[in-house]
């Protein structure tokens, strides 16, 4: 659909004329003509993303490469700095046991939480997306989780997966069934922590409630027209409309799901790790490398090797992400 | 349309801009030495009492002046380590008594043996000055520490038909009067629990130290986990636990885990392991339950009732501008006046001998008493530092006891591969 | 005719009864938490020490709201927040949508590239940067000022950028071809044709930052040195001790630091117009 009739934008006469007589121009000497618009639309290209590339050359190169330098060495923050070669990697990877523990604690919690959050975020999103009395309240209400931060609400937590009066345990009670000591038995750890995730769908709830917003109404009403109930209209035009922020939301929960440390650091007593150290996530082992014991050039080497395990990840979605998702602004990369 | 906003913005950060450039310049306008002090002191409570001291230090001279700003407790470390990273330290910090090793030895703090004296290091207890200096060299000065009690419930003794004014003494004892003071519901739950070893303020660890009669994990810089006396005590806990019910031990665990009810202001639980500060929760929230101190059970009649305990020391952070006078600021706050001062009025242990001294008389009442009986209890107890060789044991060791605890493996396997473990990890 | 239409609305009626008890279910699930909150802030210090937990307070203490509010210049620290959220907010969502405008639209030599650096740039894990990046600070002496909470919004962020280009590549190439043929410059389509467009998008981006930017207790803590300078995050942590934790009144305050995030969410969401009719049903 063309919407320019929708979205009219003033111009003087003057410029438009002027586009017009470019045009006519352009058929005659195509060739050179291009060439030149590309390198105009490339200077456009930068100037929109110069605030990006002074921050990042600014702030963030520096810490980047340095953060990789001090992976090969002893770097303890304040004073040492020795070249120490591959030994970190080493380390690693053959000697510390709980590099493997924390990088198996990870990618169990990257495995469940990511897609049941998502999921949960898009069917959240469907049911607040409706023209119904007290819906504001009701999205109110499901984004607050979002909003608390903080200890308190892994305070609050705490209390809710409490084995025998905690809420969890009660409701399931209800069911007659016999709750787990959560937060106190090594194998229910990780599970309660993926439920305390699913409460605070609410973020990207949100994103998807946005995004439907943008999709045109004629679309579903041509849609009823053919005699499509509202399964059919999910899976043929919401879904692929919100398809972009589906892609976005797995792709930065599951960054984010691989960097979590502030819930485990909390719960944990100052980061011990949990009950048979089933909550040391990577970043909480990393972490206490580098604040706790002062091996920055560890927890560097420990950052990298992440980094790349990320990278590929994100790099398969990306490929992935051609097969299902749809632009509607056409399919470059 | 927007572009009032725009500039609104770029006002206001000109402004901020313009009165944020602070003076590098550590002297001011009167030609004193300011000193910059972080401490993580920011409550109701113990805020004023350190500004207290400062304003009283300020006072008493007129060189320096110093300036307390509040670091949020856990976080000023990494502020600190940033900031030494950085070049623009404070003057003085508070921070961990366990671990100035292991700041000594990764540079992180000023060395102060030019500043001490023979008679300053006797002025505080022997093993907190051991626990300051690295490679006979001072890094810190000790401020406060702390050790582990035993707080009993006298109402809950009387009911059990025992006697209150007899705590138990040895781990026989602990035991045989916890099983009197236990109570069960008609449901099968716990109305009361005497006593369980993984409870409170004194774990896994004060106990197998308990038990090896004040041999703690590490000794002489090498680790000593699976010795027979700390097999031991794991095993005592273990076969406590099966008693009492796993689910139970985990249930009521979870319950206290949130910090908020306290099963033994509550009554869920007669017999509870704090430090000496415990007294002003009781004070404020006890209302009147009658309770009693003791110091920690011994493992029998030949060994000593060791406890454990930490504190916090005075320190100056590598590279900050005026060591000098944070040192005169630093032997302030550690001298008998201050330290009296803070004593008195927070149940801390202080570092200062003297000071105890004199806050013993000053004392009455119940505050005498818990205060008298931590004296006794500091004569055996045990401050496990942190070896800059093995930073990480604790990391290491307890997963493995939770195993042991949890009878997925045995406590002779789980301490064992634990020895193994921290061995491997030395750096 | 009439049959189906009657058919179709009592259908709707009882989708619509399915709909509130799933949102009311779920709500309380919800507010389970939030209420445990807002009963503790009314409660004593003795009542919270007590086990098992009261679920309703003995006695309302309202007065635990004023009295934590008064142990510390909360007022202050509140203005300050305010300030450091608000422009930090404005920065992000310029910024971003300026930034995020050239990746989706503009074709440029090395976007690929660029764009893979954007999106690695959110993969390693802030406190491996945090020393070198403070270090940095420190050395243009905007340590103990706002700016390096503020200043870095005005840069883009790699999570917000790629947020707000994928909302952008919902939108139909042809409108903003159409533009060009008009002789709009991409200043002129970003203004006048995108962002109207992706306005649910920006507002997104707008609350998501306020929020980042009010709950942020590292940035603040390690950056500011002067307590006239605190931010709310950091009073909360004085009500918690090395011993015990003034429950009532952190719970009172935090309470009250969240009102505002509240109270702007229930304000924005107006922004997203009235839900986009996937059932249809209305019509009728």
């Amino acid at each position: 659909m063309s919407g320019m009739k929708e979205h009219p934008i003033q111009l003087g006469t003057t410029q438009k004329n002027k586009v017009h007589n470019g045009k006519s121009r352009d058929r005659a000497i195509r060739k050179p003509k291009m060439s030149k618009l590309s390198l105009k639309e490339n200077i456009w290209g930068y100037i929109f993303i110069a605030p990006w590339i002074i921050g990042f050359l600014g702030l963030t190169l520096g810490p980047l490469v340095f953060s990789l330098i001090t992976s090969f060495t002893d770097y303890n923050v304040t004073s040492q700095m020795h070249f120490t070669g591959f030994d970190n990697y080493k380390r690693m990877f053959t000697i510390d046991p709980l590099f493997w523990t924390s990088l198996y604690n990870t990618v169990y919690f990257v495995v469940f939480s990511v897609p049941l959050t998502t999921a949960g975020a898009v069917i959240v999103a469907m049911l607040l997306n409706q023209k119904m009395k007290g819906i504001k309240i009701f999205r109110t209400i499901y984004y607050l989780p979002a909003v608390l931060s903080g200890v308190a609400v892994y305070f609050l937590w705490m209390q809710l997966l409490s084995p025998s009066t905690g809420l969890v345990n009660t409701v399931l009670a209800w069911f007659g069934i016999d709750g787990p000591a959560w937060l106190f038995e090594p194998e229910w750890t990780k599970p309660a922590l993926v439920m305390m995730k699913m409460w605070s769908v609410g973020g990207g709830m949100l994103l998807y409630l946005a995004v439907m917003q943008g999709v045109p109404k004629a679309m579903y009403e041509a849609a009823e027209l053919d005699g499509a109930g509202s399964i059919r209209k999910f899976f043929h035009i919401t879904l692929p409309m919100i398809t972009p922020i589906i892609f976005f939301d797995m792709v930065t929960s599951t960054i984010g799901a691989f960097q979590i440390f502030q819930e485990a650091y909390v719960m944990t007593d100052s980061g011990e790790g949990g009950p048979s150290n089933s909550l040391l996530f990577y970043n909480l082992h990393m972490w206490n490398n580098a604040f706790e014991i002062f091996d920055m050039g560890y927890a560097s080497a420990m950052a990298w090797v992440l980094f790349v395990i990320v990278m590929i990840l994100t790099f398969l979605h990306f490929k992935l992400s051609k097969k299902w998702v749809y632009y509607e602004s056409g399919d470059e990369k | 349309m927007k572009k009032w906003l725009m500039i609104v913005c770029a006002g206001l950060l000109a402004v901020l801009s313009a009165c944020s450039s602070g003076s590098a310049d550590n002297t001011n306008a009167e030609g004193k030495v300011e000193l910059d002090f972080w401490t993580f002191w920011g409550s109701e409570t113990r805020r004023p009492m350190i500004e207290k001291l400062i304003e009283d230090f300020n006072n008493s001279q007129d060189e320096i002046v110093v300036k307390h700003t509040y670091v949020p407790w856990g976080d000023i470390w990494t502020k600190n380590l940033a900031a030494i990273a950085a070049g623009d330290p404070p003057d003085v910090i508070v921070n961990d008594i366990r671990t100035v090793k292991i700041r000594a030895s990764n540079n992180q703090v000023e060395d102060l043996s030019e500043w001490v004296d023979d008679d300053l290091k006797d002025s505080f207890y022997p093993h907190l000055w051991d626990a300051v200096t690295y490679n006979d060299k001072a890094y810190a000065l000790p401020f406060t520490t702390d050790t582990r009690m035993l707080f009993y419930n006298k109402d809950a003794f009387r009911e059990a038909g025992l006697d209150p004014d007899k705590p138990p003494r040895t781990w026989e004892e602990l035991k045989e009067y916890s099983d009197k003071l236990t109570v069960k519901n008609d449901d099968g739950g716990y109305e009361q629990v005497g006593y369980y070893p993984n409870w409170g303020n004194f774990t896994t660890h004060d106990w197998m130290i308990n038990a090896d009669n004040g041999k703690g994990l590490m000794e002489g810089g090498k680790p000593t986990i699976n010795t027979p006396a700390k097999k031991e005590a794991i095993q005592w806990m273990y076969d406590w636990k099966q008693e009492l019910g796993a689910e139970a031990v985990q249930n009521m665990k979870a319950e206290f885990g949130n910090e908020q009810q306290d099963p033994f202001i509550s009554g869920k639980v007669a017999m509870w392991a704090e430090i000496g500060t415990f007294y002003k929760q009781l004070q404020e929230f006890g209302g009147d339950l009658d309770y009693g101190v003791a110091t920690m059970p011994a493992y029998n009649e030949n060994t000593e009732p060791w406890s454990t305990g930490g504190g916090f020391v005075m320190e100056i952070p590598k590279g900050a501008k005026n060591p000098e006078a944070s040192m005169k600021f630093i032997k302030y706050l550690t001298d008998v006046e201050a330290q009296t001062y803070w004593g008195e009025n927070n149940f801390d242990n202080i570092a200062n001998k003297k000071a105890t001294e004199q806050i013993t008389e000053n004392l009455d009442g119940k505050g005498e008493e818990i205060f008298h009986k931590s004296m006794e209890s500091l004569e055996h107890t045990y401050l496990s530092i942190t070896p800059p060789e093995y930073p990480e044991y604790e990391n290491l060791v307890n997963p493995l006891i939770d195993d042991a605890l949890n009878g997925k493996i045995s406590v002779e396997e789980a301490l064992d591969q634990a020895q193994k473990d921290v061995e491997n990890s030395k750096q | 005719m009439s049959n189906s239409v009657i058919g179709s609305k009592k259908k709707w009626i009882t989708k619509k009864t399915l709909i509130y008890l799933i949102l009311i279910g779920g709500s309380l699930v919800i507010l389970s938490p939030v209420w445990w909150m807002i009963a503790t802030s009314l409660k004593t210090p003795q009542e919270i020490a007590q086990y098992p937990p009261s679920f309703w307070p003995d006695s309302f203490k309202f007065s635990n709201y004023l009295e934590a509010w008064q142990t510390a210049p909360f007022t202050r620290w509140t203005l300050n927040t305010l300030l450091i959220s608000g422009l930090s907010t404005i920065g992000s969502v310029l910024a971003n949508a300026f930034i995020a405008y050239g990746f989706a639209v503009i074709k440029f030599k090395g976007k690929n590239l660029l764009f893979g650096i954007v999106m690695a740039t959110m993969l390693i894990p802030g406190f491996v940067t945090l020393v070198p990046q403070y270090i940095i600070f420190a050395k243009i002496g905007w340590v103990n000022t706002y700016l390096p909470l503020i200043v870095p919004s005005f840069l883009g962020s790699a999570f917000f950028i790629f947020l707000i280009r994928q909302f952008m590549r919902t939108i139909p190439k042809d409108m903003v071809e159409a533009a060009k043929m008009d002789g709009a410059n991409h200043f002129q389509i970003w203004w006048r044709i995108i962002l109207p467009q992706i306005k649910p998008a920006l507002i997104t981006v707008a609350i998501f930052s306020f929020n980042g930017s009010w709950n942020d207790l590292l940035g603040p803590l390690l950056y500011l040195n002067d307590e006239n300078l605190y931010t709310l995050q950091i009073g909360l942590q004085t009500f918690k001790g090395t011993v015990s934790t003034q429950w009532n009144y952190l719970m009172a305050m935090s309470t009250t630091v969240l009102l505002p995030i509240i109270l702007l969410f229930f304000y924005f969401q107006r922004y997203f117009i009235e839900g986009s009719n996937l059932t249809g049903g209305q019509k009728f």
